[in-house]
Parts: C-alpha cells; structure tokens; sequence
C-alpha cells in the first residue's frame, strides 16, 4: 500500500495521511492556494540516512551540533535550521526565509513512506487553516477533500489530536516555539503545594492550559487561538479532556486580564471562582517558575502585544521583583497602532505610526488612505498606543518594503532577522536614548532607528542588522541602568520576540560578558504558550501569602 | 434670545395643537387602540454630517422606536439644551430639520421646552423627546415572540450612520460621499406588519446590527446565526471600516430595521419589505442552543460576535 501511496505522491498530487501526511515538489503551490496558506512555512520531512540518519538533513540545511542532536531526539521535532543555498523546493516551502523547518520520521509508516519515496516531504497537519486538526478519517475526507488527492488511513482512532513539536536552537540549546507531539504535557513542579486546583488558560492566541493541583502542574500541547468560536469550542474540550486524563478538578481558574477573555466564553467554568492575570506578569512568572529562586529579578518581556497594567498595550516591558511583586521599570516609547487590531496583520499601520509620531514622513509606493488615517491618528480614533518591540519588529520591515501585510503571525520579524548575517555584534548599532518619564519608568526612545531605517542608501541587510544590534544594546543598557540602582543581576528573557535568534545571542552573549546571570526557558516556550503556566505561578505567589509588597515602587523611588 | 428662540421654534414646528400659552396639551386618540409611548435623549458630535443633524436625528429616532413597536407615531414633545453662544443660524438649520422631518414621518410636536445652559455645560444641542403612537390592539410583536428557526431580516445596508457620523467630525476636514442612512423606518415596519409572522423589530442604533443579534440571542436564550456575506454593506463603509479598523457590524444605523420573522414568512415578508427598502436581506436565522450570536465568516470561519466592548482594544498577543 505504502509503494502505491508514495507513488501518487511522485506524481505530484497531494496525499493525506492521517499520522503521517505528506506531498512533493511543485505540489506546494498547489498545496499553498487549496490551504488559504499563502506564506506561513511549510515543515519538510527528511528520510533517515546515512550511518548517523542526518545525511540527507545535512545535504539541504547546515546543522550545528545541537541541531544535529534536537533532530534525532525521540519526539523528533520540527528543528529550525539553516537552509543550504539554492535549493529550488526551498523557496516554495519557506519564503522569503533563510531558514527550513525540518524532521525526520517518527512512525514506522513515516520510515516505509521515506524509505521508498527517497526524498524530502511536506508535512502539513491535516486541518483547514486557523482550526484544528481533524482526526477522524470521515471528518477529515469530508472537510480535506478539496486539498488532499488521497487519504492513507490508521485503523487506530486517534484519541488526541496533537501537532508536531517545534524546536529552534538559540544560545546553544533547543528551545521550544510549540508544544506538541512528544514534548507535551509539559510537567512542572511547584516548590509549595498550591492551596486548591487551579486551571489557567492562558492568552488568547497560541495557547496552552496548565492545570495544577498540590505541587504538579501539567501543561497542555498548543491548543489554538480562542478568538474564533471553534478555538473555544476546542479550548472547552480540551480542558474538559485534561481534566479527566489527571483526574483533577479545579477550583479556581486564572485567566488573561485582556477585556477581549469573556467569562462567557468559559461555558461552565465561567463559574469557578477567576483571577485576571496581567500578561506580561504572567510572562515574568513563568520564567521565574522554570528557574525558581528567592532573589528578584529583572524579566524582560518583548512581545507583539498584551494588555498592561496601566489599561495601554505592553510589549517591550522590563518587569523587576518576583512572581506575585513584578513591578514595570522600563519600557519603550508608546506609538499609535493605527486601526487598532487591523496593525496585527498590516505592518504597515506601525510603519506609520511610529514615522507620524515621530514626525517623520514615510514615502511607500502604497496608498494607505493617509488624509483620513492620518484625521483618525491625530484625533485618537482606534490608534492605541503600545510599547510592544514585536511592533517595532514590524515596523522596521514594512519601512524595508520586506513585509506590508502579513498572513501569519510574526511574519514581518522572520523577515527582518532572515537578512541578518551570522554572529552580529553592537558595531553597527545606533544608541537609543534610554531617561525616566514621569511616572519614573525608563523608557528607551526608539526615534533615532527612523532614520536609520528610511535610508534606502543603505543596503536592507545593513539597515535590517542596526535594527537588531541597536535593540539588543538597548536592552542591555536598561538591565545596566537597573541594576545600577537595584542590584539585581539575574536577567530573564521571555515574550515571543526572544525566539528572534539573532536578537537573542547577541543579548544573551553582551549579557554575560557584562557579568549577569542569564535565564532564558528551556522547559518551555518563550511566546505565549508559557502564559498559562506562568499564571499558575502567579496564584500559586498569592497563595503563599506573598503580597505586593512594592519592593520596587519605580526607578524614582529607587534612584 | 429668549424671543428668538421663540421665533425659531413656533415658526417652524406650527401645527393644531403646539400652543405656548397653556401648560399643557389636550389630544384627540383613536378608539380601540393601544398608547404607546417612548422617550429618548439625543446628542451627536458633530451636531451636522452628511445626510442630516441632531435635529432630524431626534426625530427619527423617536419615530422609529414607536414604528417598530408597531405602533403609528402620533404626537411628540421635545425639549431643547442649548449651550450658551450657540450659534443661531445653526439652531435654525437643527430646528428646521426636526421640522422637516416630523412633516415627512406625519408626527407633531404638540409640546415642547428651551433651557439655555451656560458655556461649557453642554456640547452644543441636546435634545429630549417623548413619542407617541397608536397601535392596534391584534399586534403582538415581542422578544418573548421569537422562536427557533425564524429568520432575520435587515432592511438595507447598515453602518452607513456611525461611518457617515465618523468622519464628519469637523476634524476630519474633507467631504465624504458617505451619507448617514437616517431615515423614518416607518413605511418599512407597516410593510412588514402587512404579512404574518412578524415575531419582533427593532431598530439597530448605537451598537449597530451585533448588538440587536446580542438582544435577541439574550432574551430568547437562543443562538442567532449571522453570514456575513448576507449582511448588505455599501462599499464607501466597508472600505471606511476597512482603513480604520472598525467593525461595520457594530456600527450605529439610523434608518435601518431588523425584523425576526417566521421561516414559513420569510419569503413574502422580505418581498413585502423590498418594495420599500430594496436592499433587504435576509441574513441569519435563530436556532435552540446557547444564548449568544454566531457570525459565518466571509472566509468560511466562525466566529462569536460578542456584546459591544466599552474600549474595543486590539487582540494581537
């Protein structure tokens, strides 16, 4: 069955496995248009060969020796690697991008498959874009019969639907970017037993649930967005699943402070008594509950956005103190998000944002509508304001013409950081002025990278490298400044724009050389999928008794 | 002032029964019909956009409560709250538009009050008005009426008056072809009443079109099912919603009625109801499940159109 399987796969036509799914070469545009996936990259599942298993992976991307050993873990995730050049599928399959999602096979059916094909497959999750995987074999040739050619069922249900793990090596290690297939449920251990079961859920896109009880807490695969109904739909069945896989039931349920997380949404468990958790606390706990320690510390959390403590859009936040005690002492400078929630997919809302802000004027070749946006943005309609660096992110590749809409999260800074060149360094970075503002949170001024960026003299890889070096000193002069007047010296990183690779070692590595003690997750994702643990994290402070005790009021106070 | 407000107000507004020197006014009725009565407050920034002022706003707005109610809008009272140094041309132009458009919807204004607040205590205009209408006694349109599998019908494209009223901020500085869809839905509400099965109407003002779908699904405990494509959505709106991030969906209409009507009178009610409103659409249905409202998505997707957030603020994390 398998030779007639891979044979209709040679020939081009896209096939579904259920497990296993896979289809080749010229295949991925057509792939692209019948699953409304015009950009996001495609994974590639490379046979097993060679006395190590990694020639062929090492024939289309090079591997450093912690890739090498992330590959041939037994989840086998998606490793994040360094295509080769000139590769022609590579192009179809990640655009745009300098780098290839790759994994060797996992189930015996994956080796026949590869064994017999001999090449590099798409893998794609059999699912319609946004929603979640189906996994019962009439569902899914019901729903995925305008995409797949052919169907290669298992005769075992699958009991839960789980996507492939994802892993990009940063700093040395694999870090996790999804939980997934084999490395979920993620279990953590509290050093204090909670005071009941608790249930968090997490953000409200990328997510996870961690549900907790005594000292354990276990931490679903990714489970979705819960914008849309089905992800709530899903995000109910998950913890209902959760629940009775552990046989616990929680008493309490912690949740994101976002207005947009509606009790309503939590069919039964809208009753539980709830907590609201700040999302950048939440960030700040997690890291601070994979690395658990009496001294407080100074997180940063970079993200594309969540809703802060001061009702305005964080994002670019240095957090000081401890779970339960985060206390924010620097930031960035806010910038209008014109539109509001449309800048999430239109990069170039911030592009203009930041220019108009900052009284610069930025030419694009684009009409924007710019008389009745720009009416709009010095009126304040719809144009709140963030501190987010994943906005800045997106920003600097609308301005390089690199991304001006986008179709998948991220998108704009995979660009920006794809131009970069290995091993960066604060040559080429320009210095942001870092002062305290009124309410005596530094904030570092992001103005002086416009010009930098709008300067189409320079090369897109030099104005795409100052972007990035001028970022990380910026973050390393706000961890100086603190501790200058704090002390602390231990540095967490967590948001999703540390999965930035280049912005990451270059903060990691200045970091260290300045002598701080650097906690950057192992355990589990930088981006939002931590949020739900670092909530329990939160609850877990304040069942402790530990009240905000203000340690930190402000950089003010403290200077 | 006080003369010339005078002048302003009984000049324009002259009919039978308005009379300044009682206190108050007698009114003939219709035998065997039920009064219905409404009042409502009104203020708008700008006071003038294209396609009317807070004047010929105030009124539709009254008339279009009693007219999905069911009832034939009669007599209305209207106080006026005007800030001091107003200026008088513009009163007039407000005025004259509450007359004009009473004259066009067959209603008087059979009673009314000027109270000049100083500088800075009022934005302008505000207007107070009490409607009444009659209505006869065999109607019984209700929330309570409404059943699962009805279907739910708008009258035309909707959001044209939040969009209109958006961009005529003085601010904005620019013309737009964008004219607010404020209107009587009077003539559209007697349509309907004219076919069987007309459970409920109600006029999508502030909150726009979800937030009628959140009322219905709230007090019916049902689901309301709405398709996107279906909703009638001009194109100077949708490209407007488009560039600013806004959701037409939830944007105020002024002329616009959405009625639950039967499935089995779905047909003849959307006919009846375009020969006065031709765009009319139907765009959803009601169905037995959790109470809250589901939007099929242009793109195939589904989702929750919750109730109206105060501070609407971006989702990207």
């Amino acid at each position: 069955m398998t030779v007639q399987f891979t044979r209709k796969i040679k020939s081009r036509s896209a096939v579904k496995s259920r497990g296993p799914r896979g289809t080749s070469s010229a295949a991925v545009d057509t792939l692209r248009r019948t699953k409304n996936r015009p950009a996001k990259p495609f994974a590639l599942l490379v046979p097993l060969s060679g006395p190590s298993g990694l020639e062929f992976a090492r024939s289309i991307a090079t591997l450093s020796v912690a890739e090498e050993a992330a590959l041939l873990l037994s989840e086998r995730p998606i490793v994040i690697v360094k295509r080769r050049a000139h590769l022609p599928i590579v192009d179809a399959v990640a655009p745009g991008l300098d780098e290839l999602g790759i994994m060797l096979p996992y189930s015996p059916l994956l080796h026949l498959i590869l064994d017999d094909f001999k090449g590099a497959l798409v893998a794609t999750s059999g699912n319609i874009s946004g929603e979640p995987i189906l996994s019962a074999p009439a569902e899914a040739e019901l729903h995925l019969s305008p995409i797949a050619s052919g169907f290669l069922h298992h005769d075992r249900s699958i009991a839960r639907a789980t996507d492939d793990s994802v892993v990009r090596v940063i700093a040395g290690r694999a870090r996790l970017i999804r939980v997934g297939r084999g490395s979920g449920p993620i279990e953590m251990v509290l050093r204090r037993p909670l005071l009941m079961p608790t249930l968090a859920i997490g953000a409200l896109q990328k997510n996870t649930i961690a549900l907790a009880w005594g000292n354990r807490v276990a931490i679903t695969p990714h489970v979705g967005d819960l914008t849309s109904l089905v992800g709530q739909e899903t995000l109910l069945k998950t913890i209902a699943d959760f629940e009775s896989l552990y046989g616990v039931n929680a008493k309490r349920i912690a949740y994101d402070a976002h207005p947009g997380v509606r009790k309503t949404h939590l069919g039964d468990y809208g009753c539980l008594p709830s907590y609201r958790i700040w999302h950048h606390f939440a960030h700040a706990s997690a890291i601070a509950g994979e690395f658990p320690s009496v001294e407080p510390m100074l997180c940063f959390t970079w993200d594309a956005n969540g809703f802060g403590e001061d009702r305005t859009l964080w994002g670019g936040e240095a957090l000081l103190g401890l779970p339960g005690d985060w206390v924010r002492v620097a930031s960035f400078r806010p910038f209008p998000l014109l539109g509001g929630d449309l800048a999430g997919s239109q990069p170039w809302r911030s592009a203009l944002g930041m220019c108009w802000e900052a009284g610069h004027e930025w030419s694009s070749e684009h009409d924007f509508g710019a008389p009745v946006l720009r009416a709009a943005y010095e009126h304040g309609i719809n144009c709140p304001k963030t501190s987010a660096v994943g906005r800045l992110f997106d920003a600097a590749a609308a301005i390089l013409g690199l991304c001006l809409t986008t179709s998948f999260s991220a998108q704009a800074a995979m660009r920006l950081e794809a131009l970069c060149l290995p091993n960066l360094d604060f040559a080429t970075a320009v210095e942001l002025p870092l002062t305290l503002d009124e309410s005596g949170v530094l904030r570092t001024d992001w103005e002086p990278l416009l010009p930098v960026l709008l300067d189409r003299s320079r090369s897109k890889t030099s104005r795409a490298q100052t972007f990035h070096a001028s970022l990380a000193l910026a973050l390393c002069r706000q961890a100086i400044e603190i501790r200058r007047k704090t002390g602390v010296g231990i540095v967490g990183l967590g948001g999703g724009v540390f999965q930035n690779r280049v912005l990451t070692e270059l903060i990691v590595r200045s970091l260290a050389q300045e002598g701080f003690l650097v906690r950057l997750p192992v355990k589990l994702p930088v981006n939002d999928a931590a949020i739900s643990f670092g909530q329990i994290i939160e609850l877990a402070a304040s069942d402790q008794g530990r009240p905000r005790t203000h340690q930190f009021e402000t950089m003010a106070s403290v200077a | 002032m006080r003369e010339l407000i005078e002048e302003i107000f009984v000049t324009a507004l002259r009919n039978p029964f308005l009379d300044t020197s009682v206190d108050a006014v007698q009114l003939p009725h219709p035998e065997g019909q039920d009064l219905v009565v409404t009042t409502d407050g009104f203020t708008v920034s700008p006071l003038e956009f294209n396609g009317g002022n807070i004047g010929s706003l105030a009124i539709h707005g009254t008339v279009n409560d009693l007219a999905v109610s069911g009832a034939v809008p009669k007599y209305l009272t209207l106080s006026v709250f005007l800030e001091e140094g107003l200026e008088i041309k513009l009163l007039q132009r407000v005025i004259g538009a509450c007359a004009e458009a009473a004259r066009a919807c067959g209603v008087v204004v059979v009673a009314g009050d000027t109270k000049v607040l100083g500088r800075g205590e009022c934005d302008g205009i505000y207007l107070s008005v009490t409607g009444i209408g009659f209505r006869r006694r065999d109607i019984a349109l209700g929330i309570s009426q409404v059943q699962s599998g009805d279907r739910l019908i708008v009258s035309g494209t909707v959001g044209s008056h939040g969009a209109a009223v958006l961009l005529a901020r003085e601010e904005f500085g620019f013309a737009s072809d964008l004219a607010s869809d404020a209107q009587s839905v009077f003539a559209q509400a007697q349509a309907l009443l004219a076919v069987s099965g007309v459970r409920f109407m109600r006029d999508p003002t502030r909150g726009g079109l979800a937030t009628v779908a959140n009322e219905i699904a709230r007090a019916s405990g049902m689901t309301v099912h709405l398709s996107e494509t279906l909703v009638p959505i001009s194109d100077s709106v949708r490209s407007v919603c488009e560039l600013l991030g806004f959701d037409p969906l939830y944007l105020a209409c002024e002329g616009r009625l959405v009625a639950v009507v039967a499935e089995s009178s779905s047909e003849a009610a959307l006919a009846a109801l375009r020969r006065v409103a031709p765009l009319a659409a139907v765009i959803g249905k009601v169905s037995a499940g959790q109470s809250r409202v589901i939007l099929a998505t242009r793109f195939g997707g589904q989702r929750l159109l919750d109730e109206l957030e105060d501070d609407p603020l971006p989702r990207i994390c």
